[in-house]
Formats: C-alpha cells, structure tokens, sequence
C-alpha cells in the first residue's frame, strides 16, 4: 500500500489551526504591546443620559472616560441614551442580568435596590476623601430602612426660577419675584397689562412635577413625613391648591396643561413667559439662541410660601447604580470615586448645569481645562467664583446674574422631602399625581376633593412598596 | 438489492409519504410559523400572565405568586377605570369616522379623474410613514403656541380677537383642553388608519360586478337605493374586516398619545397602553403592569375571532 498524497486539509487540521490562529491573535497583542495586556483582560460599560447641555458629552464625558480608561488600564465603552429610555434599558438590562456595568439614572433609582449592589463602601470612601456628601444626596441615595446606598451620587442640577426682568420691572418689581403671592400679585399685572402669561406646567411632566413639589413644601406640607408616612391630606396642601386654581386664573393660560418637559424653554426663549421653573438650561438656550432674551433673563432662588418656608426640588441627579451582574464592580467603583476627583471639569463642562454633591472635595492642580480660578482650592471655592462672575456670561451682559444660586443648596432638596427618596415617591411622581392634583384644582374641582383624590392614590402606592420593605412608615 | 439499498429505498418511501400526505406535508410547512409565534408571542404572553399574579418589579425581577391581588389593585384604581374608558372611546370613535371617510375616498377613487394618481400616492402616505414621527409632525401642529390651526384660525378672525367664534384668546390649547385633547387624539387615528380603510374598501368596491350596478341603474334605482341595497351589504364583510383591524390597532397603539399628551391633561386621554407602561415601567411596578396590560386581550381575542369569521364569510362571497 503507498503513502496516501493527502490533497487540501483535513477538518481535524483545519479546527486546530483555527484554534491556534485565534489563541495568537488574542496573544499577540500583549507580545508586542505588553502595556496593553492588562487592558485587554478589563472592561468598563457605562450607560448615561444625552446631557441637556451637548458639549458636556461630547467635549468633555466621553473624552475623560476614555483617557481614564486608558491611564487605568480599562477598555471604556460609553452610551448615551435618551432621558425617557433609561427606565425601560435598565429594566431590561436588570431582568436580562447582562448589561453595563455602571448606569446613570437622573432621579432616585430606588425601586431598583434589590437588583443593585450597596454603595455604602463608595460613598465612605468618597466622603474620606472628599468631605461630607450634600444631604439631599444623601437622601436621594440612601435607603434607611434597608441602610443602603442603592446608588452613588456625584452631582445634580439646581432648580432655580427664570424670569424676564423687563417684564418684571414694568409690573414694579425689578428683583423678581420673592413669593409665590408675587406671582400672582405682579405675574398677574404682566399678564393683564403686557399680554405674558406665567408658565408653571400642570402637565404629565418633568417639570410640572418638581413644581408642585416646590409649591407644597413652600407651603409646609409634603407626600409623606421624615418617617415616609403619608401626609398628604392636610390643611397646608389644600391653601396650596388653592393658591394654584388662583395663580392660574390670574396668570396662566390652558397651555400650561398640554406642556412637555421642554415646552417652558421654549415659551421663555420665544417670550412667551414671565416667569417659568426650571434649570439654568433654558437661559443657555437662550444664550445661543436668542440673546436678547437670555440678556433679560434673571434668577430667584426658590420662592417663599405664606409662612416664609421655600423649598425647589433638585432638577436633575445624578445617580450611577452597579448592577449585581456586573463582573467589574471595583473598577465601576474607582471610576466613580475619580469622576467625584475630576467634578470641577464636570461643573464647567455643563456650563454650570452640574452642582457637585461633594462641595469640600479639593479642585486637582494643574491645567484643568478652564481658565484658573486665584485661590480656589476647593469646588465650592469653584461653585462660589463661577456663580459670581458666570464665565459663561454673553459680552454685555449684567454681572452676578448667578448670584441668586451661589447658596442654591439651602433651599433645595430632595424628592420624598422631608423623607428620603423611595420606590412609592418615585411611582406618584411617574404617575403624575401632584401635577394633576394641582391642574384638578386649578379646573375648578374643590381643592378639597383634589387633594384627597391624589391622597387616594399615593395611599395605595406607599402600601404596596411597604410590603416589599422598601418603604418606612405605617399602612 | 443490498442492505444499503434497501435502507436507501426505504427513504425515498417515506420522503414520498410525507409528500404524499397532505396533512403532514402542511405540519410541516406551518411548523415555522408556529414556532416563530411561540417564541415571539406566546412565551411574552405567558410571562405576561405570570407577572400579573406576581409581585414582581423592575428592580426585583424575582417571581412571587400573589394570586389577583394585582387585578384588585388596578380596578381600584380610577385612572385604570378612565383609561378603559378612553381606550373603547378612542378605538371606536376613530374607527367609525375611518370607515365613513374611507368609505366617501374610496368611492372617489373608483371614479376617473385628472391627478388620481398622486391623489391616491398622498392618501398612502400617512401608512407609509413611521408612525412615531408622524405623531411628532401632529405634535408640532396641535402646539400651544405655534399650531398652524390656530394661525388659519386666527387669520380668518375666528380665533384671537374680541367677538370671535372661538373665543377672543389667542390660541385653542389643543392639547391643553380635555375635549380638544381626545379630538386631536381621535384625528390623529384616524389620519394614520385612513390609507388602510381605503385600500381594503377600494377592493370591496372593485369587486362588486359592474352588470349588478348597470342593472339597478337600469331599473331606476337611485344612488341611495344603488348604495343601500348593492353596495353596502355586498361590502360589508370586507369593511368589517377594515373595521376590526382598526379595531386592533387602536386598541394595542400607545405611541400616539405617549407622543401627544403622556396621557394627560390629568388622565383626559390616558388608554391602557400608555398606563400600562407608566405604571409598569416608569413607576416601576412590573406586576400590575402586567395585569393592566392583560386587561384587552379577551377584547382583543374576541375581535380577532370575529375577524377570522369575517375572512371566512368574505370567502364565500
């Protein structure tokens, strides 16, 4: 028998040399590149919200995940995703247990606790080395019935009033307005005698539900207690109810009930509000937009109810969670750690959108990407200079516009004031009981009824998280 | 013959029986289908079951039975029962006005005339579109501020000025005002599921023998008599058809008024799908999510038989 002449490869040869031609690719590059060994073998996904302010994603998160990838030794993917998406894409990734190792939420992520790890080590860490976290981030991270920190919280987004000064003036009341009542009083003279009306949404919104927050804690009252009891139903919020059927017949018009999250921007930039609520975005809009109505736009911190109290609802916060499927958690964990680090670049990148939750944290030296501010040591050193002289400020126009927001972080707090952020407060505000308890009364239902409808409602949501134990306070 | 012969024979005869009974041979033709429904549809509808008796969330994907607990909960809830309420509103609303308006284009363009083409090209194109962005286009002509309607409104002096028709403001608040909010609702519906009636009813019509209209016509019967006696009862199967698929979509679509008003003003135009989704997704309660989402299906499956019964009845006609 002669040697058989073999003619191509047999598949047994063909496996094997497909095996060893994949085991030298991935081999390779740590040959030639032993610097990128380690990265090869470490992952980073984030998932994040598409900031409101562009350039803060493409000129400055993106790039500074990358170059911290590359100086940790972590291959870093981030994705951007619409404000509406997250809730669904986390709800996904949580259920599917495959997903991004960190992701980025822009209101307390509560109900996700049992499916996410506890931060509590982060945020000790942190606030070692960066001082004492802002209480409203605290309780918008912090669960203490279970004790955890369901999420870690690097910054979040002031809530001030916009208002058009020349409007105001006109009416005799150049500053702006002090109190909800001058909304009515002088918001009202604007309307009647310069034809612009207020805009306070009354919608199933964002913006309309920080707003009837801000009116009922201005008002002394709140959904539920420091013990996340519900107490809803009482005097205050009833005056506050009616306060808002008066402010709507004397300065509103309907619009106000149609409007998405977006619609009080644009009636500010079209000059179709005096007043609206809302983060310092729409005045940067302005500010590429329409000049001449950004130069006219000035600030009021929150604005007092009838007994002198004046609460706003944080507009945005950030909040990362780590999923329990995430196979890189202390990495997730030192990224979280050096974007707290790195929050000046965050805070002028945003345009002075992003607050730090760490206010003490030292301002790192070196070119930082800003022009230097003498003698800042620390972000509130930052936060106090920039909130003085806006480096965002168009030529021309006034200084010390900001000034108003300089001390923005005693008059604002957190969803669930007095309480913590829970699953039950984050459910009444996706279901838009406030707003629509206020646009009840302000239809013309007794307020009365109003408020007792949505106690109804907020009721049998706060039971429900209770029995999961996730809620404090008794049924 | 040998054994590997043989066993080779023996192939060929099954191969041939399969091919030759039609009753596998059709198994196994549908057998994909099947498949493709299983996994795609019924396995999400059996979870959908499980999770309405669960007590499951989006932050805490583990299955505990709670029986119809979650049932109890949505029907006491009074947003679920006005967002049933709106869902049968808006469905057969929308689908009547869109079997009457098909009907009238369809019956337009039966005839010939000059442009028919482009007249038949511009009804197509709302069913051509992403329904999303249309809802979006739809969204920027019902804006407070800046509708157009309101513009023409305006510009006729029916709207904006002291002595109007429609008032002496400025602008309708199309979605601001509960009435206005379903309308716009309903004309986007029926915007959207126009093209589709008018398709199956220009079929109808096709169909209906020419010499069975000549004749009546003939005999002195007038359009009303030629509409109320031939055409109607010759179509109707094919328009109840129209009727039940609009039916099923209206009843399933939640983008139109996620898009246009998230339910509001205060629930005005809230529909089971867009609840289902706040409080399921947003509000995080997976469960009664789920249960109000199963709410439709004995509506939805009994449209569906109906629809089956109608195909089967337009066949013998």
């Amino acid at each position: 028998m002669g040697k058989q002449v073999k003619k191509g490869i047999t598949r047994r040869e063909f496996v094997k040399a497909a095996g060893i031609g994949t085991i030298a690719m991935g081999v390779a590059p740590s040959i030639i590149l032993p610097g990128r060994s380690y990265a090869a073998g470490k992952e980073l996904k984030i998932l994040v919200w598409s900031h409101f302010v562009p350039r803060f994603d493409k000129e400055w998160y993106d790039n500074y995940a990358k170059k911290w990838g590359e100086k940790n030794g972590v291959n870093v993917t981030v994705d951007h995703i619409g404000l509406a998406e997250i809730p669904s894409r986390t709800a996904a990734e949580i259920s599917a247990g495959a997903g991004h190792d960190l992701i980025e939420w822009i209101a307390p992520p509560s109900q996700f606790e049992p499916s996410v790890l506890d931060l509590g080590d982060v945020v000790k860490e942190a606030e070692k080395r960066f001082g004492k976290m802002h209480p409203l981030c605290r309780r918008s991270s912090y669960n203490p019935n279970t004790k955890k920190f369901y999420s870690f919280i690097p910054g979040w987004t002031i809530d001030p009033g916009c208002y058009r000064k020349s409007l105001w003036e006109k009416a005799g009341k150049a500053e702006g307005p002090v109190t909800w009542e001058d909304l009515i009083t002088y918001g009202g003279k604007i309307k009647k005698d310069q034809g612009i009306q207020l805009g306070i949404g009354l919608s199933q919104e964002l913006d309309s539900n920080m707003a009837a927050r801000g009116l009922i804690w201005s008002h002394d009252s709140s959904i539920q207690d420091t013990k996340e009891n519900v107490v809803l139903n009482n005097p205050n919020t009833i005056e506050a109810v009616k306060f808002m059927a008066r402010l709507f017949k004397e300065a509103m018009v309907p619009e106000v009930f149609a409007w998405t999250a977006v619609s009080n921007n644009q009636a500010l930039i079209a000059g179709r509000a005096s007043f609206i609520l809302n983060s310092i975005s729409a005045y940067r809009s302005a500010q590429k937009e329409v000049p001449e109505i950004a130069k006219d736009v000035f600030f009021t911190p929150a604005l007092k109810g009838p007994r002198g109290t004046g609460f706003n609802c944080e507009h945005v916060i950030y909040n990362y969670i780590v999923p329990k499927y995430s196979k890189n958690v202390d990495t997730a964990k030192r990224f979280l750690l050096d974007l707290v680090a790195n929050y000046d670049q965050a805070m002028y990148a945003s345009e002075l959108y992003n607050s730090p939750a760490f206010f003490d944290a030292p301002v790192p030296s070196g070119d930082r990407g800003y022009p230097a501010v003498q003698g800042a040591k620390k972000l509130r050193d930052l936060h106090n200079a920039w909130f003085t002289d806006d480096p965002f400020a168009l030529p021309g126009e006034a200084k010390g516009k900001l000034l108003p927001l300089k001390d923005a972080e005693k008059w604002s707090t957190n969803l669930g004031h007095p309480g913590p952020a829970n699953p039950a407060e984050g459910e009444v505000f996706a279901t838009f009981i406030l707003p629509n308890m206020m646009a009840n009364g302000a239809r013309g239902m007794k307020p009365e009824e109003a408020v007792a409808q949505a106690e109804i409602l907020t009721k049998a949501i706060f039971a429900k998280w209770r029995k999961k134990g996730l809620v404090g306070g008794k049924t | 013959m040998s054994a590997a012969g043989k066993a080779e024979g023996m192939g060929r005869d099954e191969q041939a029986g399969i091919r030759d009974n039609s009753g596998q041979l059709a198994l196994l033709m549908i057998a994909p289908a099947i498949l493709y429904i299983a996994a795609l549809i019924g396995f999400s509808f059996v979870l959908a079951i499980l999770y309405s008796v669960s007590d499951i969330t989006t932050g805490d994907p583990t299955l505990r039975i709670i029986g119809f607990q979650n049932f109890a909960a949505i029907l006491d809830n009074s947003v679920f029962r006005l967002a049933l309420k709106n869902t049968f509103f808006f469905a057969f609303t929308s689908q009547i006005l869109v079997i009457l308006l098909s009907r009238i284009v369809a019956t337009a363009l039966m005839k010939e005339f000059r442009g028919k083409w482009l007249a038949r090209f511009l009804i197509m194109l709302p069913w051509t579109a992403p329904i999303s962005l249309g809802t979006i286009g739809w969204l920027w002509m019902f804006d407070s501020i800046f509708s157009p309607f309101d513009w023409i409104l305006r510009y006729f002096g029916l709207l904006g000025s002291p002595g109007a028709l429609l008032g002496p403001m400025q602008n309708l608040y199309w979605l601001g005002v509960p009435g206005l909010a379903m309308a716009s609702v309903i004309i986007v519906h029926v915007w959207r599921l126009l093209p589709l009636a008018t398709v199956i009813q220009l079929a109808g019509l096709g169909s209906i023998p020419k010499d069975l209209l000549e004749a009546a016509e003939v005999d002195g019967a007038s359009p009303w008599r030629r509409t109320l006696e031939i055409t109607i009862p010759l179509t109707l199967p094919i328009v109840s058809i129209a009727f039940l698929f609009g039916l099923v979509f209206t009843f399933t679509d939640m983008t139109v008024v996620y898009v246009m008003t998230r339910g509001g003003p205060i629930h005005t135009t809230q529909v089971l799908s867009t609840w289902t989704f706040f409080k399921g997704i947003e509000g995080g309660d997976l469960a009664q999510g789920a249960a109000i989402s199963l709410f439709l299906f004995p509506v939805l499956a009994g449209i569906a038989i109906l629809m089956l019964r109608m195909v089967r009845k337009s066949e013998v006609v």
